[in-house]
């Protein structure tokens, strides 16, 4: 029965992009609204109900593959379309299909007055369908099309604007970022063939510690290239460039792709893969070293972006770059928990900025803000939640799951140590940034010269609800796993998660990360409060200190300027300097020298044409005698 | 009276017919009114005509009169369109001279 379902809740969200896509013309909004978020929210129901099915059943009972019929047939080599139900899959169905219909509800509202109505909820359920595809897929293969489909959906959200140039940039930067982490995968998938001859999950992971090895050279390559595609989709160093720019989209987009669901596929791709993680030490503290260092400087980042969606957008590389940290050191479950906890936090703080940005028409300078408390009471109040939690103060949700993050990590070995400490200094980073934002927006003084509207007006229920129901779920969530007493989370996933080694935090490990955490981001909040609230002018008077770092950042520690110099202007020359010989000399030279040879010819020949019928005639008489003389001579 | 037709040697036939031939070259290459061109050309036609039936005859077969019939239908159609022509080009310009007829010139 739970099969049918699951095929379901990958279908739904598809129709909805047809019905509303096959529709002549614009269709009436209330059409649009019941298809685009009707079908998703049937989704979750659906897949609420699965998830009940299989708690109802053995630990063991919970994985069931589906087959659709046979995708790809040869010799050695098949590969069916068939979805894995197990779950670890289904957190991920309910996650996206969950916050996906209230980010699409919120949409209904926040998009009212925009244009594009149609298309705008045509793009968001191929996207939700792309993305149920990607975590459903029983085998790499479809994995790997769910993973370029999300990415042609972002490519075409972030350019929903697509007369703005600024969009379109952004957008074709994201798709050229993303592809070279597709290419990564298709590689890895490769080897993976050549290998085991298979790209089934259950295969590939039952046969892979007998035939690939322990710590082999093809073990260390499968894993590094399925982290290219992690770290171009994840936003890691160096491929996160693209997330920052892609908040040229619609902000629920930015919630649901580009925060809550998308981004994050590169955590639940490693997490899945955690068998071929496991064979690869190597590898695997290769992407916990780049998690940590992702997380480190794009907090440091956010500190001086002014953009409150750009802040934002930093603040969930960093936060991805926990998850791929605790997945790098082995512990799944708890990179899997903040990545639950984070979909709500990060999604609430998004659609918290959407009302702010709604509300003041379309700014989103925090420097035109300033004292919305009283003006957005319920932004007010829900982003509150929001930002206690992604600041880890107890007892909101990211406490728990950030917290359980560095105490699994100083378990995980010296290196473990050493990353812990890092993901803790960037959590007061992280309460820093994030309440400054917060002080900036809601507290201080109105803007110089008022805000950029009469009023700032407050949202209406769809848009009110959404946030209301996300900040109950990021001020609650924390609670379904405390390290070392409660893991029904960790004990959910366990089926999932096959080689997770057996990492168990002290209580003195747990202990300093509870109470260490929760210290340094007080301390960074009364900073924040000292800076932003206690003296507004104190600001503007240390705007000068530490001028030369602060450039660092604005510049965004220069990756953008680096690609530039390393990749895109060789290219840009190399193309005008094949313009310029190749192009130019060869392959518009070429036709053109048979162009101007016939016309000179014809040129010489056009003295010829006399226009005399009686020299035509000799000509012709003439011609006739010469081949007479010829046939004579031939024939004798 | 056949006796005497059919000892008219070959050659004689070849002659007759080579020198209306070279006549109507002579006529066609010369010759400026187009009206006199049509009728050289007239001439070659039938000095191929006249070749024709002296091989008939040679040879002893009926392929060559039918020919030459072939060959004075093709004629007659070929000046009726070129006396429409003439007719219509003298029309238009009030003369009739080949070399002043130079519009094709390259």
């Amino acid at each position: 029965m739970i099969e049918v379902l699951a095929w379901l809740v990958l279908a739904l969200p598809l129709l909805s992009c047809l019905a509303l896509s096959l529709w002549p013309g614009e269709p009436p909004k209330a059409y649009t609204r019941a298809v685009g978020l009707g079908l998703p929210a049937i989704g979750f129901v659906l897949s609420a109900v699965i998830f009940a099915v299989l708690l109802g059943r053995d630990a063991g009972d919970r994985t069931e593959v589906s087959t659709l019929w046979n995708w790809v047939r040869s010799d050695t080599l098949s590969i069916d379309l068939a979805l894995q139900i197990d779950p670890l899959s289904v957190l991920m169905m309910l996650v996206v299909t969950g916050v996906g219909s209230l980010i699409v509800w919120y949409s209904t509202e926040y998009m009212d007055h925009d244009r594009d109505y149609r298309r705008f909820f045509a793009e968001l359920g191929f996207f939700l369908f792309s993305m149920l595809l990607l975590v459903m897929a029983a085998n790499f293969f479809f994995l790997i099309v769910g993973w370029g489909l999300v990415g042609l959906a972002s490519y075409l959200l972030i350019g929903f604007y697509y007369d703005k140039p600024s969009a379109v940039a952004a957008s074709k930067k994201a798709f050229v970022i993303n592809v070279i982490g597709d290419v990564g995968m298709v590689l890895a998938a490769f080897i993976l063939v050549r290998e085991l001859g298979t790209l089934d999950y259950g295969e590939v992971f039952a046969a892979a510690p007998g035939e690939m090895g322990m710590g082999t050279g093809v073990s260390e390559m499968v894993a590094i290239l399925l982290f290219v595609g992690a770290a171009a989709k994840s936003a890691q160093i160096p491929l996160h460039t693209w997330l920052p720019d892609a908040m040229e989209g619609p902000t629920p987009v930015s919630a649901l792709i580009h925060a809550a669901t998308m981004v994050t596929a590169g955590v639940y791709m490693i997490v899945r893969s955690n068998v071929l993680y496991e064979l690869a030490p190597y590898a695997s503290d290769a992407v916990a070293i780049v998690g940590a260092l992702t997380l480190l400087m794009a907090a440091t980042i956010a500190f001086v972006q002014e953009d409150i969606k750009r802040i934002l957008a930093w603040s969930t590389v960093s936060q991805i770059g926990y998850m791929i940290m605790a997945a790098g050191l082995g512990a799944y479950s708890a990179g899997m928990f903040h990545f639950l906890t984070h979909a709500f936090f990060k999604a609430l703080l998004f659609l918290g900025a959407g009302i702010v940005i709604h509300a003041l028409a379309d700014q989103q300078s925090i420097d035109r803000m300033g004292g919305l408390k009283k003006h957005l009471r319920v932004a007010y109040l829900t982003m509150a939640v929001g930002c206690l939690a992604i600041a880890a103060i107890p007892p909101f949700s990211g406490f728990f799951s950030k917290d359980e993050i560095i105490a699994y990590s100083f378990a995980a070995g010296d290196l473990g140590v050493v990353l812990g400490i890092v993901g803790l200094v960037a959590g007061g980073l992280t309460a820093f940034y994030m309440f400054r934002l917060f002080f900036r927006v809601f507290h201080g003084p109105e803007p110089e010269g008022g805000y950029d509207v009469e009023h700032p007006h407050a949202p209406g229920p769809a848009m009110t609800i959404p946030v209301v129901v996300l900040a109950a779920l990021a001020a609650v969530a924390g609670f379904l796993q405390v390290p070392e007493a409660w893991h029904p989370l960790e004990d959910w996933l366990a089926p999932a998660i096959t080689a997770a080694p057996d990492l168990h935090p002290s209580g003195a490990q747990i202990l300093i990360s509870m109470i260490g955490g929760t210290a340094l981001a007080l301390a960074a909040i009364w900073f924040a409060h000292w800076m932003y609230v206690a003296d507004p002018g104190r600001r503007l008077r240390m705007a000068g200190t530490l001028a030369g770092y602060r450039r660092l950042l604005h510049d965004q520690y220069r990756f953008d300027h680096a690609f530039e110099a390393a990749a895109v202007q060789p290219g840009r020359d190399l193309g005008d300097g094949l313009m310029a010989t190749v192009e130019r000399g060869g392959a518009q030279g070429i036709p053109t020298g048979v162009a101007r040879a016939a016309i000179l010819a014809g040129r010489g020949l056009r003295l010829a044409q006399t226009g005399l019928v009686r020299t035509y005639a000799l000509a012709m008489v003439a011609g006739v005698a010469i081949l007479g003389v010829i046939a004579i001579l031939v024939v004798r | 009276m056949m006796e005497t037709m059919e000892g008219v040697p070959l050659g004689l036939y070849l002659a007759v017919s080579g020198a209306l031939f070279l006549m109507g070259l002579l006529g066609v290459l010369i010759r400026r009114n187009p009206l006199l061109l049509l009728l050289a050309v007239e001439l070659m036609l039938n000095s191929a005509n006249v070749a024709l039936v002296g091989f008939s005859r040679h040879w002893n077969v009926t392929d060559g009169h039918i020919f030459a019939l072939v060959v004075m239908v093709v004629a007659a159609a070929e000046v009726v369109i070129g006396l429409g022509l003439v007719v219509a080009t003298f029309k238009q310009r009030r003369a009739l001279d080949v070399d002043r007829m130079t519009v094709l010139k390259g």
